[in-house]
């Protein structure tokens, strides 16, 4: 356990100095760390998935406060709190399953054990029922229902069967949850690592022949969007806005034409004049909200309304990890980061402008540099995640699959 | 009418001109401390032999539903709803008495829930249907479902207009026919279970309140100016909830005529200290500029994640949408309904008297419709009881539980 303490310690500090960039990063090694945590945790014998799931919270809010900016960390932590849940509920159900074959297996033909059956079945269907309703977000069909009993119940239901077979049963379900959670949690892993092949493999469908893409700043995803689509024969042309004060763009440029595309490079203001000129927009997202905003790089805000305004398509890439299950409030201002004004300006020539000792305490001069811009969901046409293309409208259906109502608040 | 009932009907004609007015005798020295009436139109019909019979229709089609809702709010003060829940306690017992003598009357039973000014719609319909099953003689749950069936169907053809009444039958009756099959063998126990959640609804309409304050609690933010269209309790609740959180904020809220909403929300709102500022319906527009955002409720949620709500709305929503103002719902999920309209007059006309103050010329005609549509397209965000929702979430909501 304490190895386990120094190893989240030491992530903890690596996010709140910023030294992990990208998301993919972030959340790979999110994920392997809580793997870590899992697989050292120390299961009782009953009720272990609450268990799991207080130690990967208790990480979980660590992880969070340390950069809630990076919506990444707080997203595969909710993931791997749902694979937890999902993970207890299969077992629970197939140790019902197992439960009833094991009264039907010993049939005397005596009349209490075929009432014990019968009524193990039916009260092994109402708590299947009532914890298959947990892991679902509250609907209206529960709403008359009440709350539902939680998944221990199962393990004390009472049938016919002797203390020894169900003992022997709960210590091979004890070890399987750990097992299962730890399978799922590298499933997810693979997840995260191969988001960017799922998702060039859509880019033919979408990138057509003599077309003129527009793209803002640098992302991996699509980079490889657009090469997959070049590999396929494709000939189009790319224009790289350059995404100031960083200049990505530069370096997505370059490996454009490392890979043999026709680049154009243009400053983030000319945008607005060649948007009439291009056939689509793809970017690459940050984090993609629950009401499908999203939140990109600065400069994507204005791409966007420039997109709207030429009924341009605006094509948004995102991996899985991206999808966040909040609802932005004020995005601009809670989930932006501002970076250093010496991105912006000189520090040597603008010494005095910005000096704190002068007159009031506070300069005159004033630098704001924000890291995101908030794209609203009406200026975005289609997203393309791994599991393929979707609306903006659609986004909440995917986060209702990936995530559990109760890990919503942190 | 006695001699007492004509007198003080003339004296409210003189101040407000032409109210159909019905009073309750036991509401007599309540209704001359406070200047509110209660309408009250079944009680004084005559009493129905049975069920099946064609239920009482109003010749105007003037909506129940919206008369209920002016009665609510006719002067809305803390004291009174203590009085007005006390005097409801009343009529119940008569009620169940003259249920000993003919069959039950469902009607009654609901407009008994109905008067208690802090309960929903459709959780008076629901207690109504509880009141069936206990007043039942079922032997089996199919005779008790047809009864169900039964009782609904004279509720929901008595008010055609009311959305949370149509949708809080259908929903029990959808919870009934569920989950009768599955669980319990022995009838009673499966009776009594049905009675107890009836029962327990109640609960849930005031725990969807809180919880619908929580979710939206984010959004209020310090500074932020809100702009309020009709009387709903659950935008009441936010406020209210906002306002213990020690959030500053102002609130605009239109006039709402012919209600009058605007005027009681501003009673409500002045004595939790919250700044308000009162703006003719006309003025919308005027203020939008200074608005961070709108708050309605809604009558109903459609299917296609539009509402429908009181008149004004819709004209609310096209002018926070053009100015690119957020505009946020906040429902309870059991008023989400079956319903789709295509244009405004696609629903079922709901009418309700509006005075002038002068006197119109017999020729000219009055829109007297009492609610609009608004699609969804203009509303950015519905706060239910089911968490946070875009309006594309809703059709998904209802396909889970209707299919």
């Amino acid at each position: 356990m304490p190895d386990v303490q120094s190893t989240v310690l030491e992530f903890v500090n690596k996010l709140r100095k910023r030294k992990i960039e990208g998301s993919q990063a972030t959340a790979k090694c999110t994920v392997e760390l809580l793997r870590s945590v899992i697989s050292q945790q120390r299961v009782p014998h009953s009720n272990q998935a609450s268990a799991l799931i207080d130690a990967v919270k208790a990480v979980g809010e660590q992880l969070v406060a340390a950069n809630p900016v990076e919506l990444a960390v707080g997203n595969v932590v909710r993931r791997v709190l749902h694979i937890i849940r999902e993970e207890d509920l299969s077992l629970a159900t197939a140790a019902m399953a197992g439960l009833d074959l094991l009264d039907a297996s010993d049939d005397d033909g005596e009349d209490d054990n075929c009432k014990g059956v019968g009524y193990s079945a039916m009260s092994a269907a109402v708590a299947a029922a009532a914890a298959r309703s947990t892991l679902r977000p509250p609907s209206l069909q529960t709403l008359l229902e009440g709350t539902p009993e939680s998944a221990a119940v199962p393990y004390t239901s009472s049938s016919g069967a002797d203390s020894e077979s169900k003992t022997a049963d709960k210590s091979s379900i004890t070890r399987k949850l750990k097992h299962d959670v730890i399978e799922g949690v590298n499933h997810l892993i693979l997840e995260i690592s191969g988001c960017h092949e799922q998702i060039a493999e859509q880019a033919i469908e979408h990138i057509h022949q003599n077309e003129v893409i527009l793209t803002l700043g640098s992302s991996r995803t699509v980079l490889e969007f657009l090469c997959a689509a070049k590999e396929k024969k494709r000939a189009f042309r790319v224009f790289v806005a350059e995404g100031a004060p960083r200049y990505q763009g530069h370096l997505l440029a370059k490996e454009l034409v490392a890979r043999g595309l026709q680049t154009t490079v243009i400053t983030d203001s000319a945008v607005f004049a060649m948007i009439s000129r291009v056939n689509m927009v793809i970017i690459g997202a940050h984090a993609v909200m629950a009401n499908g905003g999203v939140i990109g790089p600065v400069g994507v805000n204005m791409a966007a309304l420039a997109a709207k305004k030429h009924a341009v398509p605006f094509v948004v890439l995102a991996g899985s990890h991206k999808l966040c299950p909040l609802y932005p409030h004020n995005p601009e201002v809670l989930l932006n980061e501002l970076r250093s004004p010496s991105e912006l300006l000189d520090f040597g020539e603008f010494s005095d402008c910005l000096d704190f000792g002068a007159g009031s305490g506070s300069p005159l001069l004033q630098v704001v540099n924000p890291t995101f811009d908030y794209v609203p969901p009406s200026l975005v046409s289609l997203f393309i995640t791994d599991t393929g293309g979707h609306n903006p409208s659609y986004m909440y259906r995917l986060i209702a699959d990936y995530y559990s109502a109760d890990d919503l608040v942190m | 009418m006695d001699f007492l009932e004509r007198a003080t009907e003339t004296h409210l004609r003189r101040i407000f001109s032409r109210k159909q007015l019905k009073r309750k005798k036991n509401l007599k020295s309540m209704w001359r401390r406070s200047a509110s009436f209660i309408l009250d139109r079944s009680s004084n019909s005559p009493p129905m032999a049975d069920t099946t019979q064609t239920p009482f229709q109003n010749p105007d089609a003037i909506s129940a539903y919206y008369q209920t809702r002016a009665a609510h709010h006719g002067v809305i003060t803390s004291d009174w709803l203590a009085q007005a829940q006390a005097a409801v306690e009343q009529p119940d017992s008569s009620v169940s008495d003259l249920g000993a003598e003919r069959s039950f009357n469902v009607i009654d039973e609901f407009n008994g829930w109905r008067k208690q000014p802090d309960l929903a719609e459709a959780v008076a319909a629901i207690r109504a249907m509880a009141a069936v099953i206990r007043a039942s003689e079922a032997t089996t749950m199919m005779e008790l479902e047809i009864e169900l069936k039964k009782a609904s169907d004279t509720l929901k053809s008595w008010d055609k207009t009311s959305i949370s009444l149509t949708a809080g039958c259908d929903l029990f009756i959808r919870y009934v026919t569920r989950t009768s099959a599955l669980e319990y063998e022995d009838f009673n126990s499966a009776k009594s279970r049905l009675l107890e959640r009836a029962e327990k609804f109640g609960e849930i309409s005031c725990k969807a309140r809180k919880i619908i304050a929580m979710l939206s609690q984010d959004f209020i933010f310090d500074g932020c100016t809100v702009l309020v269209h009709g009387l709903s309790r659950v935008v009441l609740e936010v406020l209210k909830t906002a306002a213990q959180n020690n959030k500053l904020f102002r609130v605009l809220c239109t006039e709402g005529r012919p209600d009058g909403t605007g005027v009681l929300l501003s009673n409500e709102l002045s004595k939790l200290d919250i700044p308000v500022k009162l703006l003719l319906d006309s003025a919308v527009a005027y203020s939008m500029d200074e608005v961070d955002m709108v708050f309605v409720g809604a009558d109903g949620v459609v299917e296609s994640g539009g509402i429908i709500n009181m008149m004004g709305t819709y004209q609310i929503a096209l002018v926070a949408h053009s100015m690119n103002k957020p505009v946020y719902v906040a429902a309870e999920s059991y008023k989400f309904a079956r319903l789709y309209p295509l244009d405004q007059k696609d629903m079922a006309p709901a009418l309700r008297p509006i005075e002038f103050g002068v006197k119109i010329p017999a020729k000219v005609e009055v829109e007297r419709s009492a609610r609009d549509y608004t699609p969804p397209q203009y509303l950015t965000l519905l706060f239910t009881d089911l968490g946070v929702l875009s309006p594309s979430v809703v059709s998904d909501e209802l396909i889970q539980l209707y299919l």
